[in-house]
């Protein structure tokens, strides 16, 4: 390594730290000290507005469905693109880093575009058939399983590829069948990567904002997720339940980092 | 026969790998693929256990057609040149994998496993992960692992290839050994002629695709079908129309035979108990010359000494098919 001078590493060390300090942790822990300006009490009382505990479990159905159905294409999609070769494997590699540069509201646009049920080119169709998608739960999974589509898929694809697939051909070797393989073989070798994938999809779907906002229709009592109702509460003037909100927004996505922190040592082991 | 190819082809885009090979390799036997890399010898064999699939041709193992069957039904242990443990298992898990997936009872594992961790000289390292093996004992485990299911052919991919040259001896004598205790048909791949030389009881010389020739190592050192063949199995060299080998051609100080080509000896060159001569011909053609030491020393050869080359008697002689070459 280069050697640097003890000034300009000092100098180094002092923009590096105030950065992140001005950036990040002094506004998010601004949040954490408004939240608990007056006690604990404002905090907990957000528990007891219906509208809040309401969009906390919409929050946490969404997320939990769309960290479900990512799990399982993610590691899907994932084994087709490092296993198999077919036309059209770098279109699909790169259309699946699309949600990470595309803006999340134009994802909610498009969206509505296909499906919704008065416009869309898809939607009345199946409004017929009696399935709601914009303005409810289907289409607020969707548009969570859109933003967080690559994170799982980042994770296992790089572990999947240095593994190699010669312990996967021994397996068939010895007689197990595709399923038996992939469930004694090749999940055990990729567990670390699926678990770590799973934690950033859960940390980025229970955030998203910009994508649900738009095909959700922020129906107060209905189709609010918690993001949407830190919105909605601060432009009404109840800042604290807001702080409070975002507060346990941010505590969620800490934890979910602390997890990945103490994952990691072991992911990289295996 | 154990297995049987016939007319298998296979290309990988413009690249033939294996150009309407027809090879028919002997039960309880000990087989070795032998030949350059690139030849075409790993793919056949990944063919034979349905990790390839062949483009045309078809392939039988003990009289069954295994051409369309995937490798899980195929009954073939396979043995990869990089182990392919799994790494996540301990030695005595990845054994007995085989048998656990063809759901036999507890007991009945644990003691075949036992039996075959102590084939191989492992049974004090049953509860290790591979990643705390060394090489050679993670490719005896991966050997134990491939017997585990009692295959109806046991097929080997440049088994030894990864290791050093020390352990690769040792394993190689011990992979004889042990099938002479087994006696699984055994097909290994290889591009050392020497393990070829050493270990196999029949020998297949695969060279860009094609058989070269198929027999014990015997027949291929003294009967090779051609050039490629002679070549491959050690060094040759020309001595006039004629390609034999340089430890087979007589050296003589005074021209005692009739059809002797003169020639001038160029460099000597001495390796150990061994001497190497370029001799210049007056045709002007170079002849390479192996001798022991205390031939050369008896006839007093040293650069610029005249001599006259014959072909030795029982010599393995065969006319040669390129231009008089370098060596």
């Amino acid at each position: 390594m280069v050697k640097v001078s003890t000034p300009v590493r000092w100098l180094l060390r002092v923009i590096a730290v105030g950065y992140v300090f001005f950036l990040v942790a002094w506004p998010v822990s601004l949040v954490a000290i408004r939240t608990f300006e007056d006690g604990t009490e404002d905090f907990f009382g957000i528990f007891t507005d219906p509208n809040t505990v309401g969009a906390l479990q919409l929050t946490l159905m969404v997320a939990l469905w769309a960290v479900a159905i990512n799990l399982v294409f993610g590691v899907t999609i994932s084994l087709l693109l490092v296993r198999y070769e077919f036309p059209g494997k770098r279109v699909l590699s790169a259309l699946i880093d699309l949600p990470l540069s595309v803006s999340p509201v134009v994802v909610g646009l498009a969206l509505l575009l296909v499906f919704s049920g008065r416009t869309g080119w898809f939607g009345p169709s199946i409004e017929e058939a009696g399935w709601q998608v914009i303005y409810d739960s289907p289409g607020m999974i969707m548009a969570t399983c859109f933003v967080a589509l690559p994170l799982v898929i980042r994770e296992v694809v790089p572990v999947l590829t240095e593994i190699g697939d010669d312990q996967e051909q021994a397996a068939r070797s010895l007689g197990a069948n595709g399923r038996q393989t992939f469930l004694r073989i090749t999940l055990p070798s990729i567990k670390w990567a699926v678990i770590y994938g799973v934690v950033l999809s859960l940390a980025r779907s229970l955030g998203e904002f910009g994508a649900v906002k738009v095909v959700s229709g922020n129906i107060t009592g209905r189709t609010q997720t918690a993001t949407l109702i830190v919105e909605a509460k601060y432009q009404n003037f109840e800042q604290t339940t807001a702080y409070s909100v975002a507060f346990l927004l941010a505590f969620i996505s800490i934890a979910c980092l602390i997890v990945v922190a103490f994952l990691r040592p072991q992911h990289e082991e295996a | 026969m154990s297995i049987d190819v016939t007319g298998v082809t296979k290309t990988f885009g413009d690249f033939v790998a294996l150009d309407n090979v027809n090879v028919s390799l002997p039960t309880g036997q000990l087989t070795a693929l032998l030949g350059p890399s690139g030849g075409g010898k790993s793919t056949l064999l990944r063919i034979i256990a349905g990790l390839d699939t062949a483009d045309t041709g078809t392939v039988s193992i003990e009289g069954v057609n295994a051409t369309k069957l995937p490798p899980q039904k195929r009954n073939v242990g396979f043995v990869f040149q990089h182990y392919a443990v799994f790494k996540h298992m301990t030695v005595a898990k990845n054994v007995a994998f085989g048998l656990e997936i063809r759901k036999r009872p507890k007991d009945e594992v644990a003691a075949r496993v036992d039996e075959l961790l102590k084939l191989v000289h492992l049974s004090q390292f049953s509860h290790r992960l591979p990643s705390q093996l060394s090489g050679g004992q993670r490719q005896r485990m991966a050997l134990a692992r491939a017997l585990a299911v009692e295959p109806t052919v046991l097929l080997l991919d440049e088994p030894f290839g990864a290791l050093d040259a020390k352990v690769r001896k040792e394993l190689r004598e011990w992979l004889r050994r042990l099938h002479d205790e087994v006696a699984v048909t055994t097909v290994f791949v290889t591009h050392d002629q020497e393990e070829a030389l050493e270990v196999a009881d029949e020998i297949v010389v695969i060279n860009e695709g094609r058989v070269e020739q198929v027999g014990s190592p015997d027949q291929l050192y003294d009967e090779p079908a051609n050039d490629f063949v002679m070549g491959f199995l050690g060094e040759v060299t020309n001595l006039g129309p004629m390609t034999l080998r340089p430890h087979d051609i007589e050296v003589s100080t005074a021209p005692l035979l009739a059809g002797a080509v003169e020639g001038t000896v160029s460099r000597v060159v001495r390796i150990g108990f061994e001497v190497r001569l370029s001799v210049l011909t007056v045709d002007g053609q170079e002849v390479m010359v192996v001798l022991t030491r205390t031939h050369s020393r008896s006839l007093g050869l040293v650069e610029a000494t005249t001599v006259w080359l014959t072909p030795a008697t029982g010599a393995v002689v065969i006319p040669s098919m390129r231009p008089a070459l370098v060596g």
